[in-house]
């Protein structure tokens, strides 16, 4: 199995010309690259048998000032994972779907556009909220994004105005 | 807005709390890790049927809206559908640290803190999460409060509803969304 | 037919709640025990009535309050016609073919208020309930026009009173074998005991026809499945046990039979409704047709054969 592990990392070293090639862990493959490589290289892995999007998600890199995103994709025959990673500018947060090579991405980019706030053009739902009913504030993960204050506003703590009785054991007292 | 607990109650109100203490069917609403302690209180170990408490299918056979865990805002939307469909006199039982001041998801952006400013609590059972032993524990205190009168939650849900419904429409909008998933 | 009758009846409906209420009580008891548990109080089934009737209830529309009376009135109507160890309150009219239609009231007084509620699942648990109605019914139907062919009768109390004085070997789930077996099957079925009682699937369908039920109507429902619970077993044990000579023989013969049905409930899995149906049709139906056979063109099981 390692021999085709090593064959597959000369193969994409070869093909898609990557940035860098890591191997986190075992049977995985971190492949980074431009972004403009993305959709070559994800339509250059589908037909070379990575037929299943498992996630594609991203990174907040806000010292560096950009987003990463993450496509992992899953080869059924080999059991190797591989992960295409592409920094963009994260002033600028703007891609163009994947949605004609994967499909099933639609959602997945919608899920990107409601955590992270990028827009994924050619992907007309990606607009749409999904998860987070009626939100009102920056994506939430977001590193600028503050979750206690946000927590603070919309979740205040009680106004004390109820008597609840503890008792621990047969002891009762009141507190309010 | 102190609760007042003075038993006002006329002969039949204490019959039927009489029953109502001793009967006690519940809607485990299972949002939270809370869940996984009610099988074992259920079965051989804790046995709760000996108490006459056992579990429901459905709101509107319920007595007890039991939360059990975390609530984040969007199972919170339903949590409050599920209480207004249940019939009076109907007690809420908040579980674990997570209904109490929010837990270890005190900051967080999805789940609410404290139960009790959106549904009337009438008991809080303390843990993280509190064992069978706790629960069984909790609940005979539920009884006896059912059986003096003082479990008046459902009371004062309806006497302050325009303070729940505020404090509802305050956290989360709206009750009832309106999205491409609901109609 | 005087106002004796009434007074008969009225006493008999009260009598029948609480023996059967609390015979529910002890199986939850024996449940319980069968699970190692130590279980519920023996008057807990009253304190689950009373507590229901004492909530509020939400009502759905007219046709979901009027099926629950139409279906209780009907139910207790039919536990009027009941003979029980030669007691009838209203002579002459225990007729098999009476009571099931009686028996189709109530149930379709449920099926109408269930479906009245509009919520989805009830309706479900309604059409699996029906289908499961005409899955038992069949076999057991077959069972009982060979019976009535048999014994040139169909009043339950006739035929109830032909098994006695022969002793235990009299009993018609003697006499034919092969039906008192269907019998007993088509007893699960028609209580709604495990295997068969994937119409009221709490996990899966919420508990289906029940479930908008709350409160007052809840309260009605289960007086009325007590009523129902005391139709089913009261026919088996009249049609194939001999009913009773005095009301004690009678009490012990039901209490014996019901904790039996609720002993196999104990340690069953469920069956689906199409698996349902498909057992029925085939095991009990064909056995059910091999007795009918039997007594038709050898006569045994008309006289004592052995």
């Amino acid at each position: 199995m390692m021999n085709s592990m090593n064959k597959l990392i000369d193969e994409i070293r070869v093909t898609l010309k990557p940035l860098e090639i890591l191997v986190p862990a075992d049977r995985q493959i971190a492949c980074i690259v431009e972004p403009g490589e993305v959709h070559r290289a994800l339509a250059y892995l589908k037909s070379s048998g990575f037929a299943q999007l498992s996630i594609l998600t991203c990174v907040d890199w806000i010292e560096d000032g950009e987003f990463e995103l993450v496509y992992i994709l899953m080869n059924w025959n080999e059991g190797i994972h591989v992960q295409l990673r592409a920094r963009i500018d994260r002033n600028e947060p703007v891609f163009n779907t994947i949605t004609h090579i994967y499909p099933g991405a639609r959602y997945y980019e919608r899920e990107v556009h409601e955590f992270f706030g990028i827009e994924f053009k050619g992907n007309e739902d990606s607009y749409k909220p999904l998860f987070l009913e009626r939100w009102d504030a920056i994506p939430p993960l977001r590193k600028d994004f503050d979750p206690q204050a946000y927590s603070d506003s919309k979740f205040p703590m009680r106004d004390r105005d109820r008597v609840f009785k503890s008792r621990i054991g047969g002891t009762e007292d009141e507190r309010s | 807005m102190v609760l007042d607990n003075k038993d006002t109650r006329n002969i039949w109100e204490k019959i039927g709390d009489f029953f109502s203490a001793n009967s006690i069917w519940m809607k485990w609403y299972c949002t939270g890790c809370g869940a996984i302690e009610m099988p074992p209180t259920m079965t051989s170990r804790f046995d709760m049927e000996r108490l006459g408490m056992g579990p429901m299918a459905t709101p509107r056979q319920a007595d007890v809206l039991l939360i059990t865990g975390y609530l984040s805002t969007k199972t919170l939307r339903r949590v409050i559908y599920s209480y207004e469909q249940m019939n009076s006199p109907r007690y809420v039982v908040g579980f674990g640290s997570c209904t109490i001041n929010g837990g270890i998801y005190y900051d967080s952006y999805a789940t609410i803190n404290q139960l009790d400013k959106y549904l009337p609590v009438d008991l809080y059972i303390a843990g993280c999460m509190p064992r069978p032993e706790a629960i069984m524990n909790g609940f005979n205190t539920l009884i006896e409060m059912i059986k003096k009168g003082e479990a008046n939650g459902w009371r004062h849900y309806q006497e302050n509803y325009d303070w729940y419904k505020k404090n509802q429409l305050e956290s989360l909008g709206e009750v009832i969304i309106h999205d491409e998933f609901h109609e | 037919m005087g106002a004796l009758n009434f007074l008969y009846a009225f006493l008999m409906l009260l009598l029948v709640f609480i023996f059967q209420t609390t015979l529910t009580g002890l199986n939850r008891k024996v449940t319980a025990r069968l699970q190692k548990r130590y279980g519920a109080r023996w008057y807990q089934q009253f304190l689950d009535i009373f507590k229901a009737l004492r909530k509020d209830s939400t009502s759905h529309g007219w046709v979901f309050d009027f099926g629950v009376i139409m279906a209780l009135g009907g139910i207790m109507a039919t536990v009027t016609f009941i003979p029980v160890a030669g007691f009838r309150a209203f002579p002459g009219t225990d007729n098999v073919f009476v009571i099931s239609y009686l028996l189709a009231v109530g149930m379709l007084g449920m099926a109408m208020s269930a479906a009245g509620s509009g919520n989805p699942w009830a309706s479900i648990g309604v059409g699996r309930a029906l289908t499961n109605m005409l899955a038992y019914d069949i076999p057991l139907m077959v069972v009982i026009f060979t019976m009535i062919f048999a014994f040139d009768s169909a009043s339950v109390g006739q035929l109830a009173e032909m098994q006695q004085g022969m002793g235990i070997l009299g009993w018609n789930f003697f006499r034919m074998p092969l039906g008192g077996i269907v019998a007993v099957i088509a007893l699960l079925g028609m209580l709604g005991k495990k295997p068969f009682d994937s119409f009221i699937a709490p996990a899966e369908i919420a508990s289906g026809p029940m479930v908008e039920y709350g409160g007052k109507h809840l309260g009605f429902m289960f007086i009325l499945h007590e009523f129902m619970t005391f139709i089913e077993v009261s026919l088996i044990i009249n049609l194939f046990f001999g009913g009773g000579a005095t009301i004690w023989e009678y009490m012990l013969k039901y209490a014996i039979l019901y904790t039996f049905t609720n002993i196999i409930s104990g340690v069953m899995p469920r069956f689906k409704i199409d698996q349902a149906v498909k057992y029925f049709y085939r095991v009990p139906l064909a056995m059910a047709i091999i007795q009918g056979l039997v007594v038709i063109f050898t006569g045994l099981g008309v006289t004592i054969w052995f």
